[in-house]
C-alpha cells in the first residue's frame, strides 16, 4: 500500500516528519494500527538493522530511524489502547546501579520499540531492587541490563541474584550489554544472552523468545 | 606504560578521599609514573570535572552534575554567563588535580601532564540525546528548525569555554603537557555515512574547537596528548594526527597501530593500545592472549619503525573483584616490552 510504503521509506530514511505524515495518511485511509506496525514499521526497523550489520548505517542512522518510528508510534499507540490491543512482548530495560551512562541503553530501547516490543525504560543507576520491583509489577518477558564501566558490571550479577532470590528469575530472559561486557561474562553471571551492538538486540530477543516457545 | 593512576589510587586506604586531596593525589600520580618507569605523570582520567565546574556556574550542585542535562535551548545571557565563568570556584576534584600538578612539577624528572575532556565529548555529557541531535545536524537540520540542534550548538560553545578554562587552570599549576580525551569523536556519534555525503559535522563539532584548543596549548608552550578510544575511521585518525598534530596520539583497541602509522606523521608518537577494558575477565582476555597481542603489537611497531609507547587503550580502571587479574595482565603486557 502506498501509505505503508511511504511509512517504511520514511523510517528507513530516518525522517520523523515524513513518518508521522505517512502514518496519519494511512490511518485516515482506514489501515489498522496493528497492520501498520506489522507491515511497515517492523520491516523498516529490520531493514535498518540489516543496513547497520552491513556497516552501511551507523548508530546515528539507527537513532534517526528510531526517532521516525517513535513519531509514528505516537499516533498509533492511543488507537491500540482504545481498541484494547497491546504489544505482544514487554521488555524492561535499564542501566545498572552505579552507572549513569544511558546512550547505549537508549539505542537498544529504541531498536526494541521499533521491533514491535513494549519497552519499559527504568533509566540509569537502577538498583537490583528496582529491577525486581519492575519484574513483579510489570510482568515483562525480557530484562535488559546495560553497563559501560567495568566497575559497575558486577551490579548485573547482583541484579540476576536478586531476581533469583525473589523467585522471579525463571519468569524472564535476561540480556546484558555494554562496552566492557562479553559473552563469557554473560555466561559467568548466568545471563541468558549477550548483545554486542544495538542493531542485533531485536534479533537476539526474538531468538530468546523463540527458544522459550520451543 | 598503562594509564594506571586509578589502579594506584585504589591502593589508598580511602580512594574517594584521596581523589579530592591534592597532595595525596599528587603522590598517587608520582607513584604511578615511577611504578611503570615513565617520566609522564599522567593523572586520573576523570572526565567529569569540567562538567561539574561548568554546571556549578549554573547553580547545579556537584553531587547532581553527573545526572544533569540541558533539555531545552538556553538564552544568550545564560550562555554568556556560563562561558564567562572564569572566577567561579572549581570543584574539589579540579582543585585536587591542580594541586597534584603543582606537586608533580616539583620533580625535575617527571613531566606534569594535565587532563581534560575534549569539547565534543563534554557536549555529549551535557545533553540527554546528543547522538540524535548530531545526526539531525548532520542530515542538514538547521538550529532554527530544531530545539535539539540549537541546543547542540549551544552546548558546544559552553563545552569549549569550560575545557579552555580547565586547560588554562592546569597550565597555571604547572602542566607541561595536556591529555585531551575525545572518546565521543567516533562513529557512534558521528556517522561516516553522513561524512561521506559531505557533512561538515566532524569539522564543526570536533576539529574546529580542538584546533582552537591546540592553538591555546601551543601559545602556552604546553604539548598536546590527544586520546580517542572510540571507533574511528581513517579520516578521523588522519585529521587528529596531521592537523591537531599532537606529540602523542593515543588510540583505542579497535585500531591496528602499525596500519595507522601510515596515516600519522613520524614525529607524532603513537600510544597504546592493548584492550585493557577486557583485562578484568580471564574468559574474554586470558593472560596468554595479552602476551600474544602485546608481542604482535611490539613486533609490528618495530617493523614499521614508527615511534610508539606501549600502553593501554584507555585508563585502566580498578575493578574490586578483578584487581589481581588486571594487575597481572598489566605486568605481563609491560614484561613483553622489556
Amino acid at each position: 500500500m502506498a501509505q505503508e510504503s511511504a511509512l517504511y521509506t520514511a523510517i528507513v530514511n530516518g525522517n520523523d516528519k515524513q513518518a508521522r505524515a505517512a502514518t496519519a495518511e494511512a490511518l485516515a485511509a482506514g489501515i489498522a494500527p496493528m497492520e501498520l506496525i506489522q507491515q511497515s514499521m517492523v520491516p523498516a526497523m529490520d531493514e535498518v538493522g540489516r543496513l547497520f550489520e552491513a556497516q552501511d548505517y551507523f548508530v546515528p542512522e539507527l537513532l534517526l530511524a528510531a526517532r521516525a518510528m517513535k513519531s509514528s508510534l505516537e499516533l498509533i499507540k492511543p488507537l491500540l489502547s482504545a481498541s484494547g490491543q497491546k504489544m505482544a512482548v514487554r521488555v524492561v530495560i535499564g542501566t545498572v546501579k552505579g552507572d549513569l551512562h544511558d546512550i547505549g541503553k537508549n539505542i537498544v530501547a529504541s531498536m526494541l520499540e521499533g521491533g514491535g516490543f513494549e519497552v519499559i525504560d527504568l533509566g540509569t543507576d537502577v538498583s537490583p531492587q528496582s529491577f525486581v520491583a519492575a519484574v513483579e509489577t510489570r510482568q515483562p518477558q525480557i530484562v535488559c541490563m546495560s553497563a559501560l564501566l567495568t566497575v559497575t558490571m558486577p551490579a548485573m550479577k547482583l541484579t540476576i541474584d536478586a531476581l533469583k532470590t525473589a523467585g522471579l528469575r525463571t519468569q524472564v530472559k535476561v540480556l546484558i550489554g555494554g562496552a566492557p561486557v562479553t559473552r563469557q561474562y554473560a555466561e559467568e553471571i548466568g545471563a541468558d544472552a549477550y548483545c554486542d551492538n544495538a542493531g542485533a538486540a531485536v534479533g537476539i530477543v526474538k531468538n530468546l523468545l523463540a527458544k522459550e516457545a520451543a | 606504560m598503562p594509564i594506571g593512576a586509578d589502579l594506584v589510587l585504589h591502593e589508598e586506604p580511602d580512594p574517594e578521599q584521596a581523589r579530592n586531596d591534592g597532595i595525596v593525589l599528587g603522590r598517587v600520580i608520582e607513584k604511578t609514573a615511577r611504578r611503570w618507569a615513565t617520566p609522564l605523570a599522567i593523572p586520573l582520567m576523570d572526565l567529569r570535572l569540567e562538567k561539574t565546574d561548568l554546571l556549578a556556574c549554573a547553580g547545579v550542585p556537584a553531587a547532581d552534575s553527573e545526572k544533569y542535562h540541558f533539555t531545552s535551548p538556553l538564552n544568550e545571557s545564560t550562555i554568556a554567563a556560563l562561558c564567562a565563568g572564569e572566577t567561579a570556584p572549581l570543584c574539589r576534584g579540579s582543585i585536587a588535580r591542580n594541586q597534584a600538578l603543582s606537586y608533580i612539577a616539583s620533580f625535575p624528572d617527571l613531566v606534569p601532564v594535565g587532563m581534560a575532556i575534549g569539547p565534543f565529548s563534554l557536549v555529549s555529557r551535557l545533553m540527554p540525546d546528543p547522538i540524535t541531535a548530531a545526526a539531525m545536524a548532520g542530515s542538514g537540520v538547521a538550529p532554527e528548525d530544531s530545539d535539539e540542534v540549537r541546543l547542540l550548538w549551544q552546548c558546544l560553545r559552553l563545552a569549549e569555554a569550560a575545557v579552555q578554562r580547565s586547560v588554562r587552570s592546569q597550565i597555571d599549576h604547572g602542566a607541561r603537557a595536556m591529555m585531551i580525551c575525545e572518546p565521543a569523536a567516533c562513529t557512534a556519534f558521528l556517522s561516516p555515512r553522513q561524512l561521506k555525503a559531505g557533512s561538515r559535522l566532524f569539522e564543526q563539532l570536533v576539529m574546529e574547537p580542538n584546533l582552537r584548543l591546540k592553538a591555546a596549548l601551543d601559545a602556552a608552550g604546553c604539548d598536546l596528548i590527544f586520546h580517542d578510544c572510540g571507533e574511528l575511521i581513517d579520516l578521523m585518525v588522519e585529521a587528529f594526527a596531521n592537523r591537531l598534530h599532537p606529540v602523542i596520539l593515543s588510540l583505542g583497541g579497535s585500531r591496528k597501530l602499525w596500519e595507522d602509522a601510515r596515516l600519522v606523521p613520524s614525529d607524532v608518537v603513537l600510544y597504546g593500545n592493548l584492550p585493557t577494558k577486557s583485562f578484568y575477565s580471564d574468559g574474554a582476555m586470558p593472560i596468554e592472549e595479552v602476551v600474544r597481542r602485546t608481542t604482535e603489537l611490539v613486533a609490528h611497531m618495530k617493523a614499521c619503525g614508527h615511534p610508539h609507547i606501549l600502553g593501554s587503550e584507555c585508563d585502566v580502571l580498578f575493578v574490586p573483584e578483578a584487581r589481581e587479574a588486571i594487575l597481572a595482565k598489566v605486568d605481563a603486557m609491560m614484561a613483553c616490552a622489556a
